[in-house]
């Protein structure tokens, strides 16, 4: 147990390291950086909320990676699976005026997961039945996914006055900050930490979630099993993105309550980074969710202070994916002994990208 | 002469090779025997250059190998021929000759050249040459051995060595093969036939070295021992009886009919034609044949993983196909998760999952008490249900997947190939505790490529050659008349 | 009109074919290599920011391979030395490269907006041939770079296919332990395959900037290097198939441009979303993994 932490740290303290070297090659000084970074997110109480609502969308496309990579479905396509159920939560949202405060939410919240759930089912049917590469055909539909968005708000979707492209607002009704307003606070929050609960116990304490890891560990001892593979693929794939395209109706009723361009900077891509971290085991993603949401709110008071543009968290994130694989190699297993004590768990994710196969 | 000095090789916390000597001279024939795990691999890995010894060396005519170089040892001379399959399947058999020696190195790649080399070679071997391009994909087992053999010998090595090329052989090619090794001794190379297989290494050896344990126990000639006393040199104890000798079938009530099971592959080729069968309780109904016969696709078949083109298999008890217990033949690929824990490879077995698990939820708990259970009654050596399963030994994890099967309470069990890779005393508690079951009112289908073993302990024997299945009469025990019908001779 | 929309399929399809050679050789070799988009990304930054600077085309494209292969190299030391995860290493090398060419691209050249040109690469009519009417123009009166492709194309299939290198190339990509166990050196020719594949790759970045867009903006593969993966299983890791994908995702793209100069009715979205929304149906159709080499994707470490 003390190894599964301790690897997540080493991995980012490593990070900190290298970004060190980066920043230097900027020209920047790492310490000033870092003390921007942790000012930016936890300097004051306005900044710590802002911190847990960045962190809020990383919580459900984390653990929407998470269960994927789990059942070794590399699903690549968190953001486009997001942005899908956020159009359905802001095409639905503003006609929910009429009805009650709790209907209202659970009719945006299921637009949204439902959106989500078909994107990602689609790459999951076009894996099962096509034997289509799952990295591929994600990330094509983050791509589509990004040009829907776009016309909706130019659109279809276009607020009335035409002047600027976003969506309506949503109905008040819809919004979940409502018990907390003026401040940012959501019961998106909560319902954050309710589901990243509910997914370790369906990952670990189910027939179902075993049947999953089963499969992404060992797609061929599950097929001999008789775990069924392309439906299990489709479900996995289809209950990842609506994770996801949960997160986007979150964020589009408690903090957006519109919909425009750019909707997310890439937290499907981010929740990899936080899924590793959490070594994909859904109660970890919260700390670590927490922790890439620090460094995006952060990385805004390192550019005013720094200079440095927030893309420095993009590096962050990928050296953080990189380092924590690299640890996980069976070529240290000796080392690795030696430092964190013989380790019981596997690595966090296999090494075989299973490929479809014929 | 080639030498091995002092080889010491540690994998992990296992001790394969310690300060093995091992010596083999021109125009000789050299068998290395020892059980599985005893290290023969190993060392001829380490003469061969794909494996760097932690300590030691190899040596040819004087000069040391560079460790850890199959381009080196190739160079010096040593050609291996390993017990896995080393043929690239999607390619031409003229392709992987030509990564051989076939190829000149110099100018173009010539292909034809390259066929025109190996087909000379292959006459004065008295091997017959697949059709011109033919993709190994779809050679039989036999031929790719002889294809293996010849990439290895188009080298021209001084050095031959083969790791169990006889496993895979029907007993009717075993003859041709000894010859084979005979003609190449002739010629004045060095030999090096590593073999479990006691009879033909007395057979056709000029000397014998015994490994146990990675260390060297005997250094012998076949004229000076005998059968058993490599076997207990080998094991090191007293040979454990062979298990009780085939009973007369039981006539128990009708557990599996296998009704006209067809199935054809992506290409259309047929793999299983019209196969029917059944097995009775308390039946130890053996199917012999050579690998790639169709056994495979049956043991998926009758697992559920996979679904025939045509025909029925019925349990008949009222219950569904859960009944029936499957052992694979590729443990650690098939059988088991190596990065799960035992518990969780235990719950792999359908019925076991469902004990467990009520509504979908799984009981996590008893399901670990349940693993602890069958710890102790098969007597796995792991330090409990967590451990992971990669940690446990060749024959613990065996020992795991029989204790998973038994505890599934099947009517049936199948075992493909159950002892490959077992040490004898292994294999001996297997096959006892399938008699035991059997004698229990199961029924077993061992399917198995090992003639001995299925004529040992198998009551009622099926052939199976080409997807075709057929059942020998109670009588017919003659090694060379089934050897021959395995190997696809027609009446 | 047709003339234009041919010869713009050309220039769209150039860099995603360069990169897809440079992927057919390493996916041969047994690697799948997400990172492509991150390769072609570096090549594009570095290419401009070297020839902004240095005023020269030619130490940018030196530049550009410098920069995909420096790119692959880190990838190759995680997958090909250390065996970890291909596809989540890949995928983190491009988020890595996206993250790194913005943060460099701001310090280099501001956040003003403004545009950084470069002179684009010099188009080379090939005499004669570029007079014979419609075709001459669209592919005959191209940088020199599109023709390096062209020759490329035939170049890679014959190297593959029928030369002993070609061989021991599929050979590890077949077989890995089997490869070594014949002394091929596995791991030598994954690098080797890696370090092409990163020219390639950093050229095809190089295009981008040099000949297509002449500046630099954020992300400015968008996706063409992902593309780039579908292409080589479209084309079903054969060179000649790969051109015909390329071309296929070159016209998509291409028509975007024209079809928006009609201005017809129809959302320019969709046009955007088309080389996309054609890759998924492509794959759909005939994206299966069957023609795919064996080991693809396993990763492997010499025991």
């Amino acid at each position: 147990m003390l190894s599964s932490i301790a690897k997540p740290f080493a991995a980012l303290a490593l990070a900190a390291a290298l970004i060190s070297i980066v920043l230097a090659a900027l020209g920047a000084s790492p310490l000033g950086v870092f003390a921007a970074l942790g000012e930016g997110a936890f300097g004051n109480w306005y900044a710590c909320v802002d911190t847990i609502v960045k962190s809020t969308p990383l919580v459900f496309t984390g653990l929407a990676v998470s269960l994927a990579f789990s059942g070794a479905l590399w699903n690549i396509g968190a953001d486009g699976q997001l942005t899908i159920g956020a159009i359905a939560a802001g095409a639905i949202g503003p006609h929910l005026a009429n009805f009650g405060h709790a209907i209202a939410i659970a009719i945006i919240l299921a637009a949204g997961a439902l959106g989500g759930a078909v994107w990602g089912g689609v790459a999951g049917w076009l894996r099962a039945r096509r034997d289509v590469n799952e990295v591929i055909s994600t990330i094509m539909l983050n791509f589509v996914a990004v040009q829907a968005l776009s016309w909706v708000v130019h659109g279809p979707l276009m607020e009335p006055s035409r002047a600027y492209p976003t969506s309506s607002p949503i109905a008040p009704a819809a919004r979940l900050e409502f018990y907390f307003a003026p401040s940012r606070i959501n019961l998106g929050m909560l319902l954050a930490v309710v589901l990243a609960a509910a997914c370790y116990l369906l990952l670990f304490n189910t027939g179902a979630g075993f049947e999953l890891r089963a499969m992404g560990r060992n797609r061929r001892a599950a097929t001999f099993f008789g775990i069924r593979i392309p439906a299990l693929t489709f479900w996995v794939m289809a209950l990842s993105g609506a994770l996801a395209g949960l997160g986007g109706a979150v964020q589009v009723s408690a903090i957006s309550h519109r919909l425009y361009e750019k909707l997310s900077p890439g937290w499907g891509f981010e929740a990899i980074a936080v899924a590793l971290v959490a070594r994909l085991n859904p109660l970890g993603i919260i700390p670590a969710a927490i922790l890439f949401g620090a460094l995006d709110n952060g990385s805004q008071a390192m550019q005013r202070t720094q200079g440095i543009s927030p893309e420095l968290v993009q590096v962050i994130q990928g050296l953080v994916i990189l380092i924590i694989l690299a640890f996980d190699t069976p070529a240290w297993s000796g080392l690795r002994e030696q430092i964190f004590g013989a380790s019981h768990d596997a690595a966090a994710v296999p090494p075989v990208a299973e490929m479809p196969d014929a | 002469m080639l030498r091995a000095n002092a080889i010491t090789k540690r994998f992990g916390r296992t001790l394969a090779l310690d300060a093995v000597d091992f010596e083999a001279l021109p125009g000789e024939i050299h068998a290395l025997v020892g059980e599985n795990g005893a290290g023969k691999t190993t060392l001829m890995n380490v003469m061969a250059g794909s494996l760097a010894a932690d300590r030691g060396e190899a040596v040819l005519d004087g000069r040391p190998l560079q460790a850890g170089s199959p381009r080196a040892a190739l160079a010096a001379g040593i050609a291996a021929v390993h017990q896995s399959p080393m043929l690239f399947e999607r390619m031409t058999w003229e392709e992987n000759l030509a990564l051989g020696g076939f190829d000149t190195g110099a100018g173009a790649l010539d292909l034809e050249a390259v066929a025109t080399r190996a087909r000379s070679l292959a006459a004065k071997l008295g091997f017959e040459m697949p059709p011109a391009a033919a993709t190994v994909e779809n050679r039989s087992v036999a031929e790719r051995v002889r294809l293996e053999v010849l990439r290895a010998l188009s080298f021209d090595p001084r050095v031959l060595i083969l790791d169990e090329p006889t496993s895979v052989l029907a007993p009717s090619e075993l003859t041709a093969f000894l010859d084979l090794l005979r003609s190449l001794r002739g010629e004045g190379r060095i030999v090096v036939l590593i073999t479990h297989k006691l009879a033909e290494a007395i057979a056709v050896a000029d000397r014998i070295t015994v490994l146990r344990r990675g260390r060297v126990v005997a250094r012998t000639t076949p004229a000076q021992t005998t059968e058993e006393q490599l076997a207990g040199l080998m094991i090191g104890e007293i040979v454990p009886q062979p298990a009780a000798s085939a009973t007369p079938p039981q006539s128990g009530d009708p557990v599996l009919q296998i009704e006209n099971l067809t199935l054809d592959d992506h290409t259309g080729r047929r793999i299983l034609d019209r196969l029917s069968f059944r097995v009775a309780a308390g039946e130890v109904v053996g199917i012999a044949g050579v690998d790639g016969n169709g056994q495979t696709e049956l043991v998926e078949l009758l697992a559920g993983a996979r679904h025939p083109g045509s025909g029925k298999i019925t349990v008949l008890d009222g219950s569904s196909g859960s009944a029936m217990a499957v052992i694979p033949q590729n443990r650690d690929l098939d059988g088991l998760i190596l990065d799960m824990r035992l518990w969780e490879n235990l719950i792999l077995a359908r019925p076991l999952r469902e004990r467990v698990t009520s509504h979908g939820w799984l009981n996590t708990s008893h399901a670990i008490e349940l693993c602890g259970e069958l710890i102790e009654r098969f007597r796995i050596r792991a330090p409990g249900p967590e451990t992971i399963a990669g940690a446990l030994s060749g024959g613990n994890r065996q020992r795991l997947e029989v204790a998973r099967a038994i505890a599934s309470q099947p009517r049936v069990i199948v075992a493909h190939n159950i002892c490959r890779g077992l040490d004898l005393a292994a294999t001996a508690e297997v096959h006892r505790t399938i008699l035991d079951f059997s004698a229990g009112g199961g029924a077993v289908i061992l399917i198995s490529s090992d003639l001995d073993e299925l004529l040992a302990i198998c009551g009622r024997l099926l052939i199976i050659s080409r997807g075709k299945i057929r059942e020998m009469n109670p009588g017919e025990r003659d090694p060379q008349r089934l050897g021959l019908l395995m190997a696809g001779a027609r009446d | 009109m047709l003339e234009a929309f041919l010869t713009s399929t050309i220039t769209m399809a150039t860099p995603i074919l360069l990169a897809a050679l440079g992927e057919l050789l390493v996916e041969e070799s047994g690697v799948i290599n997400i990172g492509i988009e991150g390769a072609m990304l570096a090549g594009a930054f570095v290419a401009l920011a070297i020839a902004y600077f240095s005023g020269s085309i030619a130490m940018g494209l030196a530049g550009a391979i410098a920069g995909g292969v420096a790119i692959n190299a880190i990838f190759a030391i995680l997958v090909v030395n250390l065996a970890v995860n291909q596809v989540v290493t890949g995928t983190a090398i491009s988020i890595l490269a996206l993250g790194l060419t913005g943060v460099f691209y701001r310090k280099l050249f501001g956040v003003t907006g403004r545009a950084f040109m470069v002179s684009p690469i010099a188009k080379i009519p090939l005499g004669p041939l570029a007079r014979i009417p419609l075709f001459g123009p669209v592919l005959f009166n191209h940088n020199g770079l599109v023709y390096f492709t062209f020759i490329l194309v035939p170049a890679l299939w014959y190297v593959i296919a029928h030369t002993r290198y070609g061989l021991r190339l599929r050979a590890c990509g077949e077989r890995p332990e089997a490869a070594d166990a014949l002394g091929l050196g596995v791991i030598a020719i994954r690098w080797q395959a890696l370090i092409v594949s990163g020219a390639l790759t950093g050229l095809a970045g190089a295009f981008l900037t040099l000949a297509y867009a002449n500046t630099f903006v954020e992300n400015i593969s968008a996706g063409r290097g992902f593309v780039a993966l579908s292409v080589v299983i479209v084309g079903r890791w054969n060179s000649w198939g790969l051109a015909a994908a390329s071309v296929l995702f070159g016209a998509a793209m291409a028509l975007q441009f024209g079809l928006q100069a009609l201005g017809t009715v129809v959302p320019y979205q969709l046009f955007l979303a088309l080389p996309y929304a054609l890759t998924l149906v492509v794959l759909a159709g005939f994206g299966g993994q069957a023609a795919a080499p064996s080991a693809l994707g396993e990763p492997y470490r010499r025991q």
